[in-house]
C-alpha cells in the first residue's frame, strides 16, 4: 500500500500528463519476455572464451607462475601474464581524489610480484570453448609465498604495521571543525559516547560482470559491457595504451549495479586480449570470481560523542571515522569525505568536529556502494539518536524533533541546501505508519525503530559534473531520444522518455530512447551517485524544452498566435484559449522539415560547479543538494534463540517530483531490502584477507519468506533541483532501513547490538552480557 | 575422452538438437542453442535467474545436465508468451513495474507460472514460499507478490490461461 | 563446467546397480536430483569418472502407506513429500523440514534418498526421520540389506553405504496415537538456508506417562544424530519442567558443535538447549 502527498501549495499550478503517472515503463516489456538482451547474451562469429587465473592469498610475493602447460593446450589461444603487460597498470587513485596522487598506489594489471588482496588476477586466458578455457586455468601452476599482511584497520594505524602500499596506511583523511566543540560540549548537561561497527557489503547484483570486446575496422576496440559507466572508455584506452577515441564502450541494459559496477571490472581484461588476438573475447565472470572481482562496502568504525541539554538539545559533536580501505585506493577517499559531510545526519549540529580516515588493509578492496559513505554515517548518528534519547527519556520522535535541520539552515559543511527539508514530516508519517503494535508471546518480544537521514544526489560539485542529451522528433511525430546514461534497473531511460515526452506533448509509446553508447549516444555521465534523474533528466527536459519551443514558434505563426499560447499534448499541438486551432503534431513536424527547420536539440546540463571544501575546516559545498525522509519498522525478536524478524517496514521519502511512481516505489522497496541484509543477515567473512563466504549460500540476502510487505509513503515538495523539483530516490532509499531495524531491535530487548549484521548470534550474546552485568 | 551424446530437447514446443557432453548443464546447453532469456546467476541453485519448466515443474537449469532434460518439453519465459501476446504473468509484472532491472525476473516469472498452476488462488505463504528460491536485489519483492496475485485474479477471470 | 565424465542411464534398478557395481576401480557415482552433485562437482569437491543416471529408474519411486510402516522410494522428491497429505498427517516433522528445505526448484528435484546420502551435518531430512526411526533399505547388484538410518552415520561424510549401493527405500513406522512430532530450523535467515541449528522431537505419552521420546539434531555435530542421553531423561516420567530443563541441558552437554561462519560452537550449544526445551514443552503441553 502507498500514500501519496503533494504539496497543495505548488500542486495548484502544476499538471502533468505523463510524468508523475505509474506508466509501463519502456524497458519492461522487453525483459518480462526474454526479449531483452543484457550484455552476456551478445555473441560473435570466432569468438573465444576467456578465464581470469586468480591469487588463493592476500598478501604474498608471486614466486613462479608457469603457464607453459597451459598455453600448450590444444584450444587454448592466448595466456596473458605480466610480463606481456609489464609496465600497464590501472590508475586507482585519481589525481584530486587525495588531493595528491600516492605514490605506488596504482593497481597492476596482472600481478608481477606482490599480491595485495585474495583474487588478485595473476593471468589472463583466452581459448576457443569455455570448458578449454577452465581446463587451461587448472593447467596455470603458481606459488605463493606469504608475507606478513595486515586485516583490521586499527592495526593498519599502528606504528610498524605491514605497509599495504606507500608510506604508510593511511589512504586519506578529512576533516570538519565547526563552531566551539569545547564550549559546546561545556554547556551540555550530558555527554554520550559510543562506538558503532558496520561491515563489508556484497552489491549481489544478480548479473555477474561480463562483457565480449572486438576490434572494428578503424581499429577502435568495442566493449560491449555490464558497467554503470561507460565513459571508462579513457582509463581503458590509457591503460592498454591507446588513443581514447580508439575505445568504444557500449552498455547493456545492465543487471544490477548499487555501486558495484562503478570501477572497472572486466573491461581492460577484454580489451587487451582482443588487442592481443584479434579475434572477439567474451568474459564472464562466475559467482565466485563476481564476489572476489568487484570492490565492497567499507566497513566502518564511527565513534560519536554527543554533548545534549537535558532538554535534549544537541550542543556539540565529536565523530571519529576508520574506514577499512582495503588493498587499493579506488574511491575511498570519496566514501570517506561523503561520511564527514553526512555525520551529524539531519540535525542543526553548530560546534562539530568530525575526523574521517580510510585505511589500506589486506582485505578485498572497497568502493562505491548505494550510500556510499553517508549510510554508514546515518547508522551511526541514528542509533546514537536513540541512546541519547534513552538516557535523557525522551521520546525518540521527540528528541529528534527538537533538533532536525529544518530549510534554509546551514548543514555540516555551512552549506545550505537550496530544497526543503521534509525530515519531520516523514518520520512522523513513517512513525504513524506502523500502526497498532504487534504481540508478544512467550520468548517472542517487539520492538520499533526510526531512523532519519540526510542523503546527497548528484555528485561532488567539485567534480563539475555535466551531461549531455539529445532529443528529436521524426517525420511521423514520433520521439527519439539520445543519451549516454546506463539503465541499472532503476527505469533511468524510461524517466528519460517520461519527460521528453511531457515537453513535447506526446504519449511514452511514441519514444524510443537510445542510450549508453560513448560513440553515439551524447556523453551524460555515469549511473552512479543518485545523479541519472538529477543530470540527465534536467539534460533531456532542457533538449525536449528546446526542441519544442522552435516547434512551438512555427506553430504560433500558423495559428496567428504568440509561441507561449501554444501547447502540446497527446500528439497535437493547439492554442491553449482557443482549443478549435489546433492539428496534429504530425503536420507540424512535416511543416518543419519541408522548410529546414531543426528538428532536434544537443543540450547540456551543468550542476553547480564549487571549489573543494575548505581541507581545514571542511566548510564549504560538496553537492548539489540533499534528499531527506525516514524509515520506521517493528521488529520481533525471539529471545532464547536471537532470531529476528521484520514485521513492518514503513518509508516515507520526500522526492521532490515522482516521475514514475510506481519506479520510486520499487526504488523504495529494494532499498529496504538491501539495508534490512545489511542490517541483520549479510555477512561477508574473510580469514587473512581470505574470503570465506563466496556464494548466495553463504552471503544471504533476504529472500521472499524474509521480507515484509514495503510501504511506501510519498511527499513531493517540488523543491528538488532535479527536473520538474524531483530529488533523487536511488541511495537515500537504503540509507535509513539499517539503523532504524538496530533500533527496533534494541527497542524490543532493551539491549543495543553496535555491531551489524545483528545475528541471532550477537543478540544472544548482548543478552547474556546484560544479564551478566 | 569425456563422452558426447546428440540430445534432443523440446524447447517452448520446437524440437532442438544438440551435441553436448554429459557434464553439460540444461542452462549451458539452451544457451548455447540461443535462449538467451535463460539467465545465469550462480551456476549452484543459490539464485534462480536460470528457472525453467520441465514438463511443467519449475527446475534450476544450472543443476539439471542437459540429457536429464532428454525427451522432456523444456519452457522457459519466451515460451509463456512475447511482446506481441504476452502472458497474464508477463503483463503483470511490467504494468506493476515488478521487473527493475529485470536479470531475476525469467526465472522469477517461471517460479510464479508454477505457483499459479500449484495454486490457482495462491495464499500469500503460497507466494513467498514458492519464491524462496528466487533472489531479487532491487525490488524488495513487494511488487512481485502483487503482480503475482494479480496474475492469478486475471487467469482465473480468463478461466485458466495457457 | 569442465568436468568430464561418462554417463550410464540404465533403465531399471537391477541395470543401475549393475552400473555400480562395474566400476573398475574408477569412481562411479549415482545421480539423481543432482541437487548436491553438481554442486560438488563443479566445485570439484567430485570428481566422478562416469556418473549412473537415476532419472528412469521408476523402482526408486512410489510411496507406501501400510496400516504399519510408511515407505518411501529414495528418488521420493522433496516435493512430493509436501504433496503428500498422507506425510503430512503420518510425519509432521518432515513437512516442516520440507518447507524450509531450499528453494522450490531445488525441492522438486532434490531427493530424500540423496538428502540422507549427501552425508551432511546439516541434511535437513534426517533428523525427523531419525525421530520417526527410520530405516534404510540398501541394494547392491549382490545383496539387499535394510540398515537403522541411526546406524547410518559412521562420521563426518562418512556412511554405511557401499558405492556400489543405492538407498532404494525408506520407511518408518507409524506413529503410536497421541504423539507429537516436530521439526525446528533455526537459520541465518527463512527462506533457503544452511541449518545453523536443527532440532527434531517426537513424543509419544500414556496415561500422562512419557512413553517413547526421540530427539535428534542437525548441523551441531559431525553427523545428524539422535541425542539418546536427553531421550532416556525423558522417557517413562511425567514431564516437569525441571525434568525438561535436564532433558535440554543433556542434549547441548551430549552435541559437539564446532565454530564456522555461520555460528560459533557455544551459540549452537545454547540453541540447542533452548530449542530442545521449547519443543519438548510445546509437545508435552499439547499431549498431556
Amino acid at each position: 500500500m502507498t500514500q501519496t502527498d503533494v504539496d497543495p501549495g505548488t500542486l495548484a499550478n502544476v499538471q502533468f500528463r505523463q510524468v508523475g503517472k505509474p506508466l509501463t515503463r519502456t524497458d519492461a516489456p522487453g525483459k518480462v519476455t526474454g526479449r531483452t538482451p543484457y550484455a552476456g547474451d551478445y555473441v560473435m562469429p570466432n569468438m573465444l572464451h576467456m578465464r581470469v587465473v586468480r591469487a588463493d592469498i592476500a598478501s604474498a610475493r608471486l614466486a613462479r607462475l608457469d603457464v607453459s602447460k597451459a598455453r600448450a593446450l590444444a584450444g587454448v589461444a592466448c595466456v596473458l601474464t605480466a610480463d606481456e603487460v609489464t609496465d600497464r597498470t590501472a590508475a586507482t587513485d585519481i589525481p584530486g581524489q587525495t588531493g595528491q596522487k600516492r605514490l605506488d598506489t596504482d593497481q597492476p594489471i596482472l600481478v608481477k610480484d606482490r599480491v595485495r588482496y585474495f583474487g588478485e588476477p595473476l593471468a589472463l586466458i583466452a581459448a576457443e570453448t569455455r570448458d578449454i578455457a577452465d581446463h587451461a586455468a587448472e593447467l596455470i601452476e603458481f606459488e605463493l609465498e606469504p608475507i606478513p599482511g595486515v586485516y583490521d584497520p586499527l592495526e593498519a594505524l599502528k606504528p610498524g604495521a605491514p605497509l599495504v602500499y606507500g608510506e604508510d596506511n593511511i589512504v586519506a583523511e578529512r576533516k570538519i571543525r565547526k563552531g566551539d566543540v569545547e564550549a559546546g560540549f561545556a554547556r551540555a548537561d550530558l555527554v554520550v559516547g559510543n562506538t558503532y561497527k558496520t561491515p563489508f557489503q556484497e552489491h549481489a547484483f544478480l548479473e555477474p560482470e561480463v562483457g565480449l570486446a572486438w576490434v572494428d575496422e578503424n581499429d577502435v576496440v568495442n566493449i560491449r559491457v555490464s558497467t554503470q559507466v561507460i565513459e571508462h572508455f579513457r582509463p581503458i584506452a590509457d591503460a592498454i595504451g591507446v588513443p581514447h577515441n580508439k575505445v568504444r564502450v557500449r552498455g547493456a541494459l545492465v543487471g544490477g549495479g548499487f555501486g558495484g559496477k562503478e570501477d572497472l571490472t572486466v573491461e581492460v581484461y577484454l580489451a587487451l586480449l582482443a588487442k592481443q588476438t584479434g579475434r572477439p573475447v567474451r568474459l564472464e565472470y562466475s559467482r565466485e570470481d563476481s564476489f572476489v572481482g568487484h570492490g565492497k562496502r567499507h566497513p566502518f568504525i564511527l565513534t560519536y560523542r554527543t554533548g545534549v541539554t537535558k532538554d535534549g538539545k544537541i550542543t556539540a559533536l565529536d565523530v571519529q571515522m576508520i574506514a577499512d580501505a582495503g588493498a587499493y585506493v579506488f574511491l575511498s577517499p570519496y566514501v570517506v569525505l561523503y561520511a564527514l559531510v553526512a555525520a551529524p545526519g539531519p540535525y542543526r549540529v553548530d560546534n562539530l568536529n568530525v575526523f574521517a580516515q580510510a585505511v589500506a588493509t589486506n582485505n578485498m578492496y572497497t568502493s562505491a556502494f548505494r550510500g556510499f559513505g553517508a549510510l554508514q554515517a546515518c547508522t551511526a548518528y541514528e542509533q546514537q539518536m536513540d541512546e541519547i534519547a534513552n538516557t535523557l527519556g525522551i521520546d525518540r520522535l521527540e528528541l529528534r524533533r527538537r533538533n532536525f535541520l529544518k530549510t534554509g539552515e546551514p548543514m555540516s559543511t555551512g552549506f545550505v541546501p537550496p530544497s526543503a527539508i521534509w525530515t519531520e514530516q516523514c518520520a512522523e508519517k513513517a512513525w504513524a505508519g506502523l500502526g497498532e503494535p504487534s504481540p508478544e508471546k512467550g520468548p517472542i518480544r517487539t520492538g520499533r525503530g526510526l531512523a532519519c537521514y540526510q542523503q546527497s544526489y548528484g555528485r561532488l560539485t567539485f567534480l563539475h559534473d555535466t551531461s549531455e542529451a539529445w532529443v528529436g522528433v521524426e517525420m511521423d511525430g514520433t520521439v527519439v531520444v539520445r543519451s549516454g546514461v546506463t539503465d541499472i534497473g532503476a527505469g533511468q531511460i524510461s524517466a528519460l522518455g517520461q519527460i521528453a515526452v511531457e515537453v513535447l506533448g506526446v504519449t511514452l509509446d511514441n519514444v524510443v530512447i537510445y542510450n549508453s553508447d560513448s560513440a553515439v549516444t551524447p556523453l551524460a555521465g555515469t549511473t552512479t551517485a543518485t545523479r541519472a534523474l538529477y543530470m540527465t533528466g534536467n539534460a533531456a527536459k532542457q533538449a525536449a524544452e528546446g526542441l519544442r519551443a522552435r516547434l512551438a514558434e512555427r506553430a504560433a505563426q500558423e495559428f496567428g498566435a504568440a509561441p507561449d499560447e501554444i501547447d502540446m499534448a497527446f500528439n497535437e499541438v493547439f492554442v491553449i484559449d482557443r482549443p478549435e486551432q489546433r492539428m496534429p503534431l504530425v503536420e507540424l513536424v512535416r511543416t518543419c522539415a519541408a522548410e529546414g527547420i531543426h528538428r532536434s536539440e544537443l543540450a547540456i546540463f551543468r550542476a553547480p560547479f564549487s571549489d573543494f571544501l575548505d581541507p581545514e575546516t571542511g566548510q564549504g559545498q560538496a553537492h548539489p543538494d540533499y534528499a531527506y525522509g525516514a524509515h520506521a519498522v517493528e521488529v520481533s525478536v525471539d529471545v532464547e534463540t536471537g532470531e529476528v524478524e521484520v514485521l513492518k517496514s514503513i518509508a516515507a521519502h520526500d522526492v521532490g517530483q515522482c516521475i514514475n511512481p510506481a519506479a520510486v516505489e520499487g526504488q523504495i522497496q529494494g532499498g529496504a531490502q538491501n539495508g534490512q541484509g545489511y542490517a541483520l543477515s549479510e555477512e561477508m567473512l574473510y580469514e587473512e584477507g581470505r574470503l570465506v563466504t563466496p556464494s548466495f549460500s553463504e552471503y544471504l540476502m533476504p529472500t521472499a519468506m524474509d521480507m515484509p510487505n514495503v510501504e511506501c509513503i510519498i511527499l513531493e515538495s517540488r523543491s528538488g533541483v532535479g527536473p520538474f523539483g524531483a530529488k533523487g530516490i536511488g541511495e537515500p532509499a537504503m540509507t535509513a532501513v539499517a539503523p532504524a531495524i538496530a533500533n527496533a531491535v534494541a527497542d524490543a530487548i532493551g539491549v543495543r547490538v553496535f555491531e551489524m549484521p545483528i545475528t541471532p548470534e550477537r543478540v544472544v550474546t548482548a543478552l547474556q552480557q546484560r544479564d551478566a552485568s | 575422452m569425456p563422452e558426447t551424446r546428440t540430445i534432443t530437447l523440446r524447447i517452448n514446443g520446437r524440437e532442438e538438437e544438440g551435441r553436448f557432453p554429459a557434464q553439460r548443464t540444461l542452462l549451458e546447453a539452451l544457451r548455447h542453442l540461443g535462449h538467451m532469456e535463460v539467465k545465469c546467476g550462480c551456476e549452484k541453485g543459490d539464485c534462480g535467474a536460470c528457472a525453467v519448466l520441465l514438463d511443467g515443474m519449475a527446475v534450476d537449469s544450472c543443476l539439471t545436465l542437459a540429457w536429464m532434460a532428454a525427451g522432456k518439453e523444456v519452457t522457459t519465459v519466451s515460451g509463456l508468451g512475447d511482446l506481441d501476446s504476452p502472458h497474464p504473468l508477463q503483463t503483470a509484472f511490467a504494468d506493476g513495474g515488478a521487473a527493475q532491472c529485470g536479470y531475476c525476473i525469467p526465472g522469477i516469472i517461471i517460479a510464479a507460472k508454477a505457483i499459479i498452476d500449484a495454486h490457482p488462488e495462491p495464499s500469500e505463504d503460497d507466494i513467498r514460499l514458492g519464491l524462496s528460491g528466487n533472489l531479487c536485489r532491487c525490488t524488495g519483492y513487494t511488487k512481485i507478490f502483487e503482480a503475482i496475485a494479480d496474475a492469478a485474479g486475471e487467469m482465473r477471470a480468463e478461466g485458466g490461461a495457457p | 563446467m569442465y568436468a568430464p565424465f561418462e554417463l550410464d542411464i540404465p533403465t531399471d534398478l537391477d541395470g543401475a546397480l549393475a552400473a555400480l557395481a562395474n566400476g573398475g576401480g574408477k569412481t562411479v557415482l549415482p545421480i539423481a536430483g543432482g541437487t548436491n552433485l553438481i554442486v560438488d562437482i563443479r566445485a570439484k569437491r567430485e570428481r566422478p569418472d562416469r556418473m549412473v543416471g537415476l532419472g528412469e529408474v521408476d523402482e526408486l519411486l512410489g510411496m507406501d502407506f501400510g496400516p504399519e510402516r510408511i515407505a518411501i522410494g529414495g528418488r521420493t522428491t522433496v516435493s512430493d513429500l509436501l504433496r503428500s497429505p498422507e506425510i503430512a498427517q503420518a510425519a509432521p516433522s518432515l513437512i516442516d523440514a520440507a518447507r524450509l528445505f531450499g528453494g522450490l526448484m531445488v525441492r522438486n528435484t532434490g531427493t530424500v534418498a540423496g538428502n540422507i546420502a549427501s552425508g551432511s551435518p546439516a541434511a535437513d531430512l534426517v533428523p525427523p526421520l531419525l525421530v520417526l526411526d527410520a530405516e534404510l533399505t540398501l541394494a547392491s547388484a549382490s545383496a539387499t540389506r535394510t540398515l537403522a538410518l541411526d546406524d547410518y552415520y559412521l562420521g563426518y561424510k562418512q556412511d554405511a553405504r557401499r558405492p556400489d549401493e543405492l538407498i532404494t527405500r525408506i520407511s518408518w513406522p507409524r506413529l503410536p496415537e497421541n504423539s507429537a512430532n516436530t521439526f525446528y530450523k533455526l537459520a541465518r535467515r527463512k527462506g533457503d538456508a544452511i541449518t545453523v541449528t536443527g532440532v527434531a522431537v517426537t513424543l509419544s505419552v500414556t496415561d500422562g506417562s512419557c512413553t517413547r521420546a526421540r530427539i535428534a539434531l542437525a548441523s551441531v555435530a559431525p553427523i545428524v544424530r539422535r541425542v539418546k542421553e536427553a531421550e532416556a531423561v525423558l522417557e517413562g516420567e511425567a514431564l516437569t519442567p525441571a525434568l525438561i530443563d535436564e532433558a535440554a541441558t543433556a542434549a547441548a552437554d551430549a552435541c559437539t558443535p564446532i565454530d564456522d561462519i555461520r555460528a560459533s560452537a557455544g551459540y549452537r550449544r545454547h540453541t540447542v538447549q533452548a530449542l530442545t526445551r521449547r519443543l519438548v514443552t510445546q509437545a508435552w503441553d499439547r499431549l498431556a
